[in-house]
Parts: structure tokens; sequence; C-alpha cells
């Protein structure tokens, strides 16, 4: 058995072999295991195993050069040689592009880096036993359904464990491996009976079991939400300070994401395309990029293209001081490239963060709320009502009515609209609660004011 | 008998699989085996930019018994490792007992409902970007504000063969494919986007055939620049009129998943034990249709290689029927109605829909928007979403116009609408002459997976949905 390393070697080399002036690979081998339990039994065990190879080849032309990509699932020598043959085909007939950057020369990290960060981050293997993980989605979903007469059914509790392994290669020499571990369990719960039913559920992901949180406090966070949400009615049309919990706040650094990927901007697809280093939130507002943190989960030393991760600062006093770039982009917007670079078996590069930070206010989300006449506290979100050329905005929800500064009743059925470039330069406050999501830290975030559609006529509810 | 076809395992090995993973106390089994090959050239800034491939196979196994199942997957085809994968399936069901297993024999399924060659047969990588570039000089010369222009095809092909406990081995051989062009336009300083999309399992010649390239190009401009022109979207409860085809949308998230057999298995959908109920307006009759040929959402045999039909959901407005895998069927005593799907053998089996849509009823179309006194018609939709538990659904607007006194007033920006699935079929007053499909550009996604499917619906009058602008007070 070859490591992924040794596949994506392997391809490179092929490749060049057969006559590509430039290569790269990468190469996955995932494992997971996944435990469902329903109502006291186990009812589902889910395992699976896959890998392949993504290649990349270049060849030059009089035009610049020219590329293509493909992967596959057979590594044998016969699979990674036609592999090889049939990317070098497809690079040969594609159109060249002279802005077009060939794996070569890029800021590789070091061999004494590599080996530095795989003493701290040692190839983990896998975190759980089945056993284990059966005991803990059995006792999450039986602590939830004892928890509260009022929850009457359950989605399930699942647990799940693997071990994923990836190589890069390029034709440069580089060639590294790394591996991550991760465990999570999710619970899913049914509160109240017929049309009154309400659902919602609690995950948490780890590197480790150590550090993943207890099948109990996960079934309670579940069972808590979703008796809160019984009752839930619409309420009066309006506009009105909405709070975001964290949950659905990192929805709105995943829309800032998207509009400062340095593709979208060269594309001119994003609302924020030329607001490079102008104010896009107040200055009370900080976010950053950090590859080696000790509670993320998308630690990384070097990126989709082997150029070595660098912490970096994407919004400093609301200032946005770089987009998200890979070679490419970097090249043609004049912009450093910091480790951005995103790589899948198939497709092309992309760009995304390694462990993207809020960073957090003073003030506890009560506090917050505590200062609000009349607003909404939103914890859930539907739909994909967001554009990103323009910024609209226009989502369903569901959540919380706040009136004098307190959580008044449930509410769903609702919309919130408005747009994101003025969303985001009225932010009001953030709160001092910051909650990690696997691979990004957000805390609670308040928006000045935005359009909620629900009853036209001025309900009940005042 | 007739023969096997080509295997890419040795059928005896497949034997051997079943015979190993099905104890006596399994009410199911089965193997899944799939290649799948796919490529996808991508234009932009006038150049085809990304030209890729993928080829990728596999194999799932597969135990059932009563609600529980055991699922295990591997992409090593090698003997040792799809033993393995029979053990881990397996270890769902704790029973030594095994049964003789049938020899495995073809079984010959109903006339297939696309064509089985590669669907890029006969347009070689040349001809595709030839293709592509036609459309960006196309969308440039249509108007001097395009200003960029996004144009990829995508096909794929995927081979897939199911053995069964009962020793049934049934294939299919799906293909795919895919146009989408997009293009940003700007006037002013103000910058808009447009798309349109279509394809289905047919060859890529076939949809080229119909004029689409020319025809989404055209379609991808006339909806960004009618965006220029686009005022806010009012926002509150009112009358939407849903135009023909892609709207049906509505349909697929505000009863489709509510109907899928697991959720009313296991009593979490709003829908639950309602078999029987008036869940509609009279009128409403809404249905499943795998069996279309070519369409998106198409399959001539589920990926439990159970022949797909239509399934009647609503009738008059009566709830009559569900969308079935064989396990869920099993449990709730009724026929799986080849609605078994899964993404890949990645991924388990779940019920999920097809093609979706209502039939027509007998109004013109004209009359019901003019019946709008105040309200929204929306001609096109991008994606939606629902909670199949409180029944609360959304969908947002592409192309939606604000209408008074039964008269277009002017384009509004995308709105996010928001109903309760339970609810909404009941406030249909009005149904169109006209229904008409999806263009083809569905994706549906459960569970984290994703499937192809098809909507439709004819021009619709729904009295009452609450429009997610940011103009409270009317517009």
């Amino acid at each position: 058995m070859h490591t992924p390393k040794e596949h994506a070697i392997m391809a490179v080399e092929l490749a060049m072999r057969l006559g590509a002036d430039a290569a790269d690979a990468v190469s996955i081998d995932d494992q997971e295991t996944n435990v469902t339990a329903r109502k006291g039994r186990i009812e589902a065990i889910e395992q699976q195993r896959q890998h392949g190879v993504g290649l990349r080849v270049f060849v030059e032309t009089r035009h610049g050069p020219a590329f293509a990509t493909a992967s596959t699932s057979d590594l044998s020598e016969a699979g990674l040689r036609t592999l090889a043959e049939q990317t070098l085909a497809m690079a040969r007939i594609s159109e060249p592009d002279p802005d077009a950057i060939p794996p070569v020369g890029a800021e590789h990290p070091s061999a004494d880096a590599l080996r530095a960060w795989r003493a701290r981050h040692p190839l983990a293997d896998n975190p759980w036993t089945m056993e284990q993980a059966r005991e803990a989605a059995l006792a999450c979903e039986a602590h939830a359904l004892a928890y509260d007469s009022r929850i009457t059914n359950s989605e399930g509790a699942h647990a799940a464990f693997g071990t994923t392994r990836t190589g890069y290669a390029a034709s440069d020499g580089f060639a590294a491996g790394d591996a991550r571990a991760s465990v999570s369990l999710s619970i899913s719960l049914v509160a109240g009976s017929g049309d009154a039913m309400q659902r919602d559920h609690a995950w948490h992901q780890a590197a480790s079991q150590e550090s993943l949180r207890k099948p109990e406090a996960l079934a309670e966070e579940a069972a808590e939400r979703a008796l809160k949400r019984l009752g839930a009615t619409e309420m009066a049309s309006g506009r009105y300070p909405v709070v975001f919990e964290p949950r659905v706040a990192s929805s709105l650094l995943g829309h800032l994401l998207g509009a400062i990927n340095g593709r979208a901007v060269l594309q001119q697809r994003s609302f924020l395309a030329e607001s490079l280093h102008r104010r896009i939130f107040p200055e009370m507002v900080h976010i950053i990029d950090d590859p080696d943190h000790a509670q993320g989960l998308g630690n990384r030393l070097f990126d989709g293209e082997g150029t070595r991760c660098r912490r970096c600062t994407l919004v400093e006093h609301g200032e946005l001081r770089t987009f998200l770039v890979d070679r490419y982009a970097a090249k043609r917007l004049h912009l450093p490239a910091l480790g951005h670079a995103r790589r899948g078996l198939t497709g092309d590069i992309s760009v995304g963060t390694s462990n993207l930070i809020c960073q957090p206010g003073n003030r506890t989300p009560e506090a917050i709320i505590g200062d609000i006449e009349r607003g909404l506290l939103v914890t859930e979100l539907i739909g994909f009502g967001v554009n990103p050329v323009t910024g609209d905005y226009s989502r369903g929800a569901a959540g919380f009515l706040i009136e004098q500064g307190q959580i008044r009743r449930p509410v769903q059925g609702i919309t919130i609209a408005g747009n994101l470039a003025t969303m985001f330069a009225e932010l009001a406050e953030l709160g001092n609660d910051l909650t990690w999501f696997g691979t990004s830290a957000v805390p609670t975030i308040a928006l000045k004011h935005m359009t909620v559609a629900g009853q036209t006529r001025s309900g009940n509810d005042a | 008998m007739s023969p096997l076809p080509p295997l890419p395992v040795d059928a005896s090995i497949l034997q051997r699989m079943l015979d190993r993973m099905l104890p006596a106390a399994a009410d199911d089994g089965d193997i899944y085996l799939q290649r799948m090959c796919s490529e996808s050239l991508a234009l932009e800034e006038g150049r085809v930019k990304h030209v890729a491939a993928s080829t990728h196979q596999g194999l799932a196994a597969r135990v059932v018994r009563g609600e529980a199942s055991g699922h295990a997957c591997t992409d090593s085809l090698d003997t040792a490792a799809l033993m393995d994968t029979a053990r881990a399936a397996r270890a769902i069901v704790d029973d030594s007992n095994h049964p003789q297993i049938a020899r495995l024999h073809a079984h010959k399924t109903k006339a297939t409902l696309y064509p089985a060659e590669h669907p890029a047969l006969d347009m070689d990588f040349g001809a595709r970007r030839a293709c592509l570039a036609a459309i960006d000089t196309l969308a440039r010369g249509l108007d001097t504000r395009v200003c960029q222009v996004f144009a990829s095809l995508n096909v794929s092909h995927s081979e897939v063969f199911i053995a069964r406990m009962d020793g049934a081995l049934l294939h299919d051989v799906r293909p795919l494919v895919r146009l989408n062009v997009s293009v940003v336009v700007e006037q002013d300083g103000r910058r808009e986007t447009g798309s349109f999309g279509g394809g289905g399992r047919q060859t890529l010649k076939q949809l080229l055939d119909t004029g689409a390239a020319e025809r989404f190009t055209r379609e991808a401009v006339r909806l960004a620049l009618l965006n220029l022109e686009a005022r806010e979207a009012p926002a509150g409860t009112m009358p939407v009129v849903l135009g023909p085809g892609w709207p049906g949308i509505l349909l697929h998230e505000a009863v489709g998943h509510g109907l899928e057999g697991d959720f009313n298995r296991k009593g979490t959908s709003v829908f639950a034990r309602r078999i029987g109920e008036r869940i509609a307006a009279p009128g409403v009759t809404v249905v499943d249709d795998g069996a279309i040929p070519g369409r998106r959402g198409s399959l001539t045999i589920d990926d439990e290689g159970t022949p797909t039909g239509r399934t009647v959901l609503i009738e008059d407005g009566i709830l009559i029927g569900y969308l079935l895998d064989r396990q869920n069927a099993r449990l709730l005593g009724m026929q799986p109605t080849g609605n078994g799907r899964r993404e890949s053998y990645a991924h388990p089996v779940l019920p999920r829909m097809t093609n979706t849509f209502m039939l027509a009823g007998s109004e013109s179309p004209e009359a019901i928007v003019q019946s709008l006194q105040r309200g929204i018609y929306a001609v096109n939709f991008g994606g939606g979403q629902v909670d199949i538990t409180s029944g609360k659904f959304v969908f947002t607007t592409s192309e939606a116009y604000y209408v008074e006194q039964g008269r277009i007033q002017y384009p509004v920006k995308g709105a996010t609408l928001i109903g309760s699935g339970h609810e909404v079929l009941r406030k249909i007053s009005m149904i169109g002459n006209d229904l008409a499909l999806d263009p083809g550009v569905g994706t549906c996604g459960k569970a984290g997976q994703s499937v192809p499917v098809g909507v439709g619906l004819p021009t619709v009058r729904v009295d009452e949905l609450i429009v997610g602008g940011t103009e409270v007070g009317g517009a």
C-alpha cells in the first residue's frame, strides 16, 4: 500500500515522463464510520473508504501555458498511467491562458518547517472505536428522549469518526502529506405533535474524543432548542434590529468569504469587488484567518498549491485588508499568495480559509438583547436568497421576538431581507460569546436593522 | 435466462459476497456497483479556462433488517476489499444462519428511458469548446452592457449494477448533460447578473440540436438586463401567481420532501398519518413521475432496481401516496414506488423525488395574472429549502414582477417567499392550462446527498404567501 503522498508523486512523475511541462497532484485516502441510534436502538451503521488522485497537467504553448485537470479512483499503476495520458491529452487541446501559473516555484514550507509541524501535529489515527461511537449515540439519544415529556420523537443521534490522509506533489520537487482525524456527534429532536411539531438539533465536531462535547450536554441543548420553539407563530412585518446567534452568524461570514474570493472579484461577480482597503464594517470588527490555532479544526501548513499558509488579517478595524487568492488570482490582483488555495480531486482550484475567526466584543448576548426595544433574535435560516453580485439578501428565518429587552416568544414563517453591504456597514455589536464551529469561530452578531416580512396587518403581538 | 452484462467485478465474487453478507434474519440486502465518468468545460473571460474529467468506480454492500441497515462501501475492487465490505455491512444483523442465496441472474428491465452511449460521443472537446466560444460571442453581441460571460458544458455517464438478495442482477446506464450560461451586465455603475441552464438524460448533441445554446444565452442576457430595472420587492403577506415550469419547485419544497417515506415512517413529517386527508384545494393533483423519457429527474430503474413510474401523491386535493424505497415501503406495509435513490455508491439509499409536478387545470394564464389586485407574479426561481417538521418552506424568485389591478407594473429584486407546506396548497384558487416541466436544472439536496430532479407546474394563483422583500407597507 502506498501513502497518498506517494500516489501524488507517482502521478506527477508519470505526467512529466509522458511530456508534461509541469504538473501537480493531490491524493486522498478517507475512512469514515457513521453510527445512528434512534428510539433506543442502533438503526444504521455506515462504513466507507474512498481514495483517489487528482492530477493537473500544464503544457507550454506559444500563447502561454495550457492546462487540464482529471481524477481517478483507480490507483493501480495502469490506472495512474491512464490518468496521466488523459490529463495530458486534455491539456494539449485546452486554450492557453498567459496568466495561468504552473505549479513551479510556489513558496513551499521548508523541510524543517514540515518536520516541526509533524512533531506538533502527529499523524492521527481513528479517534473512536465502533463500540465507543455506538455508546455515545445511544447515550445521547436516550438522554434527549428522557429530558422532557414534550420531546415526542427523534430523528436519531449520529456519531461519526474517521481519518483523512492527503498528499500533494508538484513537479518542482515539493511533496508532502498530512492526516487529520475527526469525531462528531449530533442529534435532531422533535417536540410537540401534529401541526405544532418543532424540530431542532445540536452538533459538535472535534479532532479527538477528549475535546468532544459530552453526549448528555448535546442532548440537552437540542431538547432545549426544540422545546423553546413550541408555539412559534409569525410576527408583524417591519424594520427591526436583528440579532444573529453564533450558529447563524457564521453564515454572514460565509457570505463575506464568497464576496472576497479573488476569482469572483476578477469576474466582477462580487459586491465587494471594489472594496479592497475600504471600510466595509464598523471600526470594532476584526476578522483573521489562522492556519495554526489550538481550537481550530482547519489547521494546515500548506495549501492546495503547496504554498505555505500564513496567518492573515482579512478585516482590521472594519477595513478589508485582502482578497482570498490562489497563485493565479494573486498574480492578477497583485496580492501576495498566503495559502488560501483549495483543491479537491476534481475541478479547478478554489479558495478558502483555514480557521476563520471573527474577534468577539465585550458584552454578553443578553446585554445586547437587553437594549433592544423591539427586534428579532434569529436562530435558524433557510433558503438561498443571497445574490453575490449585488449583495441583495432575503432568507427564511425562525427565532424569537424581542420586546423591552426580553425574549418574548418564538417566531417562524418569516423572512429577513436587506443588502449585505449595508448589513455589514451597519453592524451594531459583536457579543463576547465566541463559539467554534469546526473551522470558524463567531460571536453573536447584532445588526441595526433589517426588513422582517410576516403578517401584513399588525397582529396581536404588539 | 439471459446472460449477465459484462461486470467490472467477477460475478462469482458478487455471488460469494451475497452468500456471506445475508443472514437468515435479514429482510433485504443488495450490492451496488457503479462506474462513473464525467467531463466538464467552462468558459470565462472569453476563454475556455477549465477542462476537467473524472473517472471513479466503487461498490457498496447493504444489509437491512427491520428499521436497521448496515452499509459499507469501497473503491478498491480487489477481492479482499470486497469481502471486507460485505463483512462490514453484515455487522448490523446478529445472526449466524446463512440461507442459500439464489444464483445471480440477469433481470430484464423495461425499455430504457435514455440513450446508453456516452453523451459526448458525437462532440469531442473541440466541438464543445467551439460551442462555448459561440455563446460568448453571441452574449457580448446581444448588448453592449454585457461585461462578463460564463458558460459551462457538463456531461456524465454512470453505469450501475444492482445485485439483489433474490439473485436478480439489474443494469442501468445513465447519461446526464447540462449547459449553463450566466452573464454579468453593467450600467451606470450598477451590476446585475442573469443565468439560464438546462439539460437532461440525453446526449449533448440532442440537447444542442434543440437550439439550447442560443436560447439559454438570450435568456441569461434578458434576465440580467431585466434585473437592471428591478426595484425593491414588497415585504408582507399577499397573493402570488407562479408561472409555469421551474416554479414547480413550490411542490418540491412544500409537499415533496414532506411526503418522502422515511420522514413519514418515523413520524417526523407534518404529513405523517394524513393519507386520505385533504391537504390541497380541490383540483390540485400532484404526481411524481420518474418514467418520462430523457428528463433530468428520470430513471429507468431506481437505485434499488425498482422500475420507476407515475406515483400520484395528491389527487384532487386529497393526500393519497408517499414516495417509497424498499425499506420504508416494507415498514409502512406499502409497495415501493421506484423512489429509492442514492447520489453514488458511497451514499446510502433514501426515498427521493424524481420529476414532481402538478397536473394542468383549465384557466388561461392571462386570466390568472389579471386576477391579481395587488401582488407578485413570479416567473422564475433560484433554489428553495424546507423544514419538513414545521412544514415551513422557502423559495427565492429570480424573475418576478409587481402587479396591480391585473397589470404588470415593474420587475422586482429577488425575494424569498415563505409558506407552510400543509397550508399553501389549500390556498391555490386558480390552475392554468399550461403545464410545463422545467428546462432540466434541478439538484435536490437531502442528508448531504445531491441527486438530479425535475419539477413542473401550470400557472397557479396562491391567495396568500409571505413575500420577503425590503419594502414594508406596499410598493
